[in-house]
């Protein structure tokens, strides 16, 4: 474990926010600034359903554990990939509760230096307890 | 019922038609908006350049939904199951990028396949590699 | 017989990639890539459990296991990998010694060859600017399915003026690359034993697959 870290802070839930309710009008511009014209995601109307990457929206109301912020300085994040996996769609009208865990925390060198990386799997679901995605958030510090 | 590819149809190996298309600074910032990245490093080529980045940049969740979108343009909206992605370079916009995919396997089980899923730029520099599940009719 | 030397499974952090799936790719693009088998070089780690002989069997490839490391010369690949160099070395460290690697797993019966040495920070040339050429290295990547323009006309540079031998891997993170850069042996080889005495006195070659 990089950074003196407790391991016990793997994998511990440190947020939980509700979030929403989500708008047909905020689905719509996210699904048409990604240049999409279906009309599963960009007509308002009982069909409506989010586009499957607007998950990525939601990161809870705290970043990191303050174990973590102590350690890092947000501002020096770069996004270094994701792993969504989707279950139930956004619809409009839904609430969000977000959950945050850190899932993983550790260093390595690139082209750039040396980094660590930080893993926050957020588990997002409904008003009606469907699961709607799992979000696995990969952030890069130098 | 929107139209869906049919498993039956697929074989591994198969390569999707790449797609390419001109990334504008303003389709950037209008993702920004409605993503809800309204940030310098995203929006602004100066405020960029203050955070050491050559210029504005695309947010990797832009260039992931893009990709989304172009394997659902492929087998219909809706058929995405999960979508993993490692952004390692910049993507930067006013200029061309390439969409690339390639199914990989085949479960008959669930009728899903996987995918190797890139977006190049435009000396073929793999920006974003992924792969992606998708569930087939 | 042509091996990919450097390649990353889904036991890496940043590859996609299943074992399996690189074998039907290899299969499906024999025309295009005529390989004999694969190395994995896992990112800082070594699981001597790993077991592919059943994938080995059934899709009638060679799979050996190596590991790349990541030292104060950037990265390094090390084959042979053995009960002796896991206790030499924490291959979770991503602060080794090349120097040491170099020499102690030459001496530990394996061999430790840096990879894509143009690369920026990560590459041998960037340290070679500002450190001493490192003692007993014996080949580099010449050859790197994920190098950016310019990073392979340093390495040659390098090849030349150093007299290193050279091989190829692709740097596989998804498996749709597999096998684009590889590396051409003369003699047979049929195990990590093999493979490390080749790679220290054999004759080989980097060979480009890649579409251009």
């Amino acid at each position: 474990m990089p950074l003196a870290l407790d391991p016990a802070i793997i994998g511990r839930e440190f947020d939980r926010t509700v979030e929403g309710p989500v708008t047909a009008d905020e689905l719509v511009a996210f699904a048409r600034a990604l240049g999409e014209t279906r009309p599963e995601y960009t007509e308002a109307g009982p069909a409506l359903v989010a586009h499957p990457t607007y998950c990525v929206r939601f990161r809870g109301g705290r970043f990191y554990p303050e174990e973590l912020l102590k350690l890092i300085d947000v501002r020096s994040g770069f996004d270094a990939g994701k792993d969504i996996q989707l279950g139930a769609p956004v619809r409009p009208g839904d609430t969000i509760e977000v959950r945050s865990t850190v899932h993983e925390v550790y260093e390595k060198t690139g082209r750039t230096g040396s980094m660590v990386f930080v893993v926050i799997r957020y588990t997002l679901s409904n008003q009606r307890g469907e699961m709607l995605a799992i979000v696995d958030n990969r952030f890069m510090h130098r | 019922m929107p139209e869906r590819l049919r498993f039956d149809d697929v074989e591994e190996g198969d390569e999707l038609s790449a797609r390419s298309f001109f990334l504008s600074k303003d389709q950037v910032r209008a993702y920004a908006r409605a993503g809800g990245q309204w940030s310098p490093r995203f929006t602004d080529d100066e405020g960029a350049r203050r955070e050491g980045l050559p210029g504005m940049i695309t947010p990797g969740n832009m260039s992931m939904g893009i990709l989304a979108s172009f394997l659902e343009a492929w087998a219909g909206p809706g058929t995405l199951r999960r979508l993993g992605t490692t952004f390692r370079g910049l993507v930067l916009p006013d200029r061309t990028i390439r969409l690339c995919a390639a199914v990989t396997q085949k479960d008959d089980a669930s009728r899903s396949v996987e995918l190797d899923v890139w977006l190049e730029g435009e000396e073929a520099e793999r920006l974003v590699i992924g792969t992606a599940t998708v569930a087939l009719a | 017989m042509i091996l990919d030397l450097h390649l990353h499974s889904e036991l890496s952090d940043d590859s996609r990639a299943p074992v399996e799936a690189y074998l039907k790719v290899l299969q499906r693009k024999r025309a295009e890539r005529p390989l004999d088998g694969i190395v994995l070089t896992e990112h800082r780690q070594f699981d001597p459990a790993r077991d592919y002989r059943a994938l080995e069997d059934r899709y009638g490839f060679l799979i050996l296991n190596a590991a790349e490391v990541e030292t104060d010369y950037g990265h390094v690949l090390v084959y042979g990998v053995n009960p002796d160099i896991l206790a030499r070395f924490d291959f979770s460290d991503v602060r080794l010694s090349a120097q040491a690697l170099v020499t102690d797993v030459a001496r530990l019966g394996g061999i430790a060859l840096p990879c894509h040495p143009g690369r920026a920070t990560v590459g041998l040339c960037d340290h070679y600017q500002r450190k001493p050429p490192l003692e007993g290295v014996v080949a580099v990547e010449a050859l790197n399915g994920g190098s950016k323009k310019g990073e392979e006309a340093r390495v040659e540079e390098l090849v030349q003026r150093l007299g290193y031998k050279a091989y190829g891997g692709s740097d596989s993170h998804l498996v749709s690359f597999v096998g684009v850069c590889a590396t051409e042996f003369d003699a047979p080889i049929r195990s990590m034993d093999d493979l490390v005495a080749q790679l220290r006195d054999g004759r080989y070659r980097p060979v480009d697959f890649r579409a251009r």
